[in-house]
């Protein structure tokens, strides 16, 4: 493109690259800029190299809110990969009352999170909760989410499966119910069982509806935060702290800009190393298909 | 020509809509007053100025000076963060903040209009009558920079109906009492409610702080002197945890807030919380509690060691008004502070339930007749104290402090081994 041709087209493109710029690139460079920095109210920034950055890798209460984090997204990633992807095999293979039963299923995603922590909150009350109080009548243990961390860690971790299940279950729906059903004619003409059908067909087609579901909770979940602040508040003695939480401690509690940046940025990069593995498997599963 | 061309946006119609929508927006607040006063406040400021008991205090006000308040209110934490974001910024359409006399430290106070030089020009009516204690909270480096408004000093509250019921005659006069009563009033009520003795929440320094004093101790004392009695806040924090293992305290005080201790009480679920004397009246609303007129308050007791020996300082939190040094119009914004602080405003905020400031409304027989807590807050306040002073890194020393106490009382740390931790990660964070 010669140099009259870019003057022709910028006007057409500069809203959009303004846009960019103003909302994610000099934020991004600004944020990049203070985690280099010790900052606060009434503070002039002051250059300290990477020390925020050793100070927040060498703080127990980072550490512990980084294994809270991994463990809380893995396992309630792969739990909604799970359940998803069982009710959108079951809904696919005909339900009764099926516009329904979507609406139920669907219905968790309409919820904000704050009502879903307070109604689960009442529910879930070690003392009055109706659940709890069901759990007690059957002999059976309850959930101590506010006194033991491990139960609090569950707690959220099933609240956080339940939130955002619809989510893949809605992307795995779609993707099964765009499978032609020819395929599974012929298969079972073939003679192949359902579990054959299932593993070489079902799934190899769901590949990158999976993969897709997959990126995008793990990057949402790593974001987790008001499910944690609202139902413990990272308690007890900061043992269910998860980093967003932690974050938000040093940003507006502490007010250390600092190291809340720092923070900030190793969750941008956490994130986009648990993404890598599956954008390299989209990425040569759309080359493949490009033959 | 189609319908639909008909009604088709042109860039004209677009800006000429866009244009008259702004003007119309615009025009109520230019018609409405000469001037605009931006106040950052905690919503129970706006409510007792404008809409408690006492009706709208600032009426004459506005009339006089030509003047509209709009008020932008906040929780406590997000009015603070807001507050000092608007201060830090190039200018602020904000004039007034209110501010927690445990934030200003030398870099927030600097955030700030001195006011020693407004005081001077036109002074506040009778301000010595503002309580010493409050005003010095707000003098930074030998300068003014806020006029205290509201104080929440803290008192035992305690449900009467419940006390009876399992035939306590009196609330407790000594710590000791206070451990045994409690325990005595955890039990399942005539009414099927299952009672704790005492409900407190567990992310405020306050309340192991008052167990502490009660045994003569304090977590960090106004010249930065941390735990100066290391037996003391282990006896404090030791009887928690004996409430604690007893049920005395409810197995989710990890996780329960100040609106719980509130809530719980009302609904008489705990026989005792400690709470700002301020509170008596929504704790005793016969819309949201369930023991209308039966929760009453007393001091926090001290232990039967101490008992006469010295008085018992309970913790005591207090706001005041500033003004921001980026703002504009600060004339009027020193009115404004004038105004509030004057004894007919501060009168006015206290019978809508605002802890007064001046030593002269407790004076008031009216007030006094009509508020059965005024003696008795009065007495408090007198030895009152905040829980920690100001200082850059205060906020962090205070989560490490809530986070020891917690693993202390819940028994996941013994409260010797607790009470040297404070110590040992709390005391690099201080001034040197």
């Amino acid at each position: 493109m010669n140099l009259r041709k870019a003057a022709e087209v910028l006007p057409f493109i500069a809203p959009v690259q303004a846009l960019v710029l103003g909302v994610i690139v000099i934020p991004s460079a600004f944020v990049v800029w203070m985690s280099f920095h010790v900052s606060s109210f009434g503070q002039a920034p002051q250059f300290v190299g990477w020390a925020n950055y050793l100070k927040i890798l060498t703080d127990p209460a980072f550490l512990r809110s980084l294994g809270n984090t991994f463990l809380i997204v893995l396992t309630a990633v792969h739990v909604e990969l799970l359940v998803g992807l069982g009710m959108a095999l079951l809904f696919a293979s005909g339900l009764p009352w099926r516009r329904y039963l979507l609406v139920a299923v669907l219905a968790p995603y309409a919820v904000s999170e704050v009502t879903a922590v307070a109604m689960w909150r009442f529910l879930f009350d070690p003392d009055l909760g109706p659940v709890t109080m069901v759990l007690q009548s059957l002999n059976l243990p309850i959930l101590d989410w506010s006194f033991e961390p491990s139960h609090a860690l569950i707690m959220v971790g099933l609240l956080t499966v339940w939130l955002h299940l619809p989510f893949t279950f809605v992307i795995l729906y779609a993707a099964r119910l765009a499978i032609p059903k020819d395929l599974y004619e012929a298969a079972f003409i073939d003679g192949a069982t359902r579990l054959q059908a299932f593993a070489k067909i079902t799934l190899p087609l769901l590949g990158p509806a999976i993969v897709i579901a997959l990126l995008f909770r793990y990057i949402f979940a790593f974001r987790l935060f008001s499910e944690v602040w609202l139902l413990t508040g990272g308690g007890p003695a900061r043992s269910t702290e998860v980093v967003a939480v932690y974050l938000y401690e040093e940003a507006f509690r502490f007010n250390a800009f600092g190291t809340a940046a720092a923070t900030a940025w190793i969750m941008v990069l956490i994130s986009m190393l648990l993404a890598a593995g599956y954008v390299l498997i989209l990425r040569r599963e759309t080359a493949a298909d490009a033959y | 020509m189609s319908r639909i061309d008909d009604f088709r946006f042109t860039r004209r119609a677009l800006l000429g809509t866009a244009l008259g929508g702004a003007a119309m927006l615009a025009a109520p607040r230019a018609f409405a007053a000469g001037k605009t006063l931006n106040v950052l406040s905690h919503k129970v400021h706006q409510t007792v100025l404008t809409a408690g008991k006492s009706g709208d205090l600032l009426e004459g006000w506005r009339k006089a000076n030509d003047a509209e308040i709009v008020w932008s209110t906040f929780d406590s934490n997000p009015l603070q963060d807001r507050l000092f974001r608007e201060a830090s910024l190039g200018e602020t359409e904000f004039n007034v903040g209110f501010l927690i006399d445990n934030r200003p430290t030398a870099q927030i106070a600097s955030l700030f209009e001195p006011l020693d030089d407004y005081l001077a020009k036109a002074p506040i009516e009778d301000f010595k009558d503002i309580a010493p204690g409050l005003v010095q909270a707000m003098t930074i480096q030998g300068k003014l920079i806020g006029i205290p408004v509201r104080h929440a000093t803290q008192g035992l509250f305690y449900n009467e109906a419940l006390l009876e019921e399992q035939g306590i005659k009196a609330p407790p006069t000594t710590l000791e009492e206070l451990v045994e009563q409690a325990k005595k009033l955890t039990f399942k009520s005539a009414a099927g409610t299952p009672v704790v003795g005492m409900v407190l929440a567990s992310d405020l320094a306050v309340f192991p702080v008052m167990f502490a004093r009660a045994f003569g101790g304090d977590y960090i004392t106004k010249d930065f002197k941390l735990v100066p009695e290391p037996e003391a806040m282990e006896k404090g924090l030791s009887v928690m945890k004996d409430m604690f293992d007893a049920g005395a305290l409810p197995r989710s005080y990890a996780t329960t807030s100040n609106d719980d201790q509130v809530t719980w009480l009302q609904q008489g679920r705990a026989a005792f919380t400690v709470l700002p004397f301020a509170r008596n009246a929504q704790l005793n609303n016969p819309q949201q509690s369930k023991f209308p007129g039966r929760i009453k308050a007393v001091e926090f007791p001290i232990s039967s060691a101490l008992k006469g020996k010295m008085p018992m300082s309970a913790v005591v939190e207090s706001w005041a008004m500033t003004i921001l040094k980026n703002s504009r119009n600060k004339d009027l914004s020193w009115s404004f502070l004038r105004e509030v602080s004057t004894k007919r405003a501060t009168l006015g905020m206290a019978n809508s339930g605002n802890g007064p400031v001046r030593v002269s409304t407790y004076a008031d027989p009216d007030f006094a007749a009509a508020n059965p807590l005024a003696a008795v807050e009065a007495k408090v306040l007198a030895h009152a104290r905040g829980a920690f002073p100001p200082f850059p890194e205060a906020a962090r020393a205070q989560s490490i402090f809530l986070e020891e106490v917690q693993l202390a009382v819940l028994g996941r740390k013994p409260v010797k081994q607790a009470v040297a931790d404070i110590r040992a990660r709390v005391q690099p964070l201080l001034p040197a």
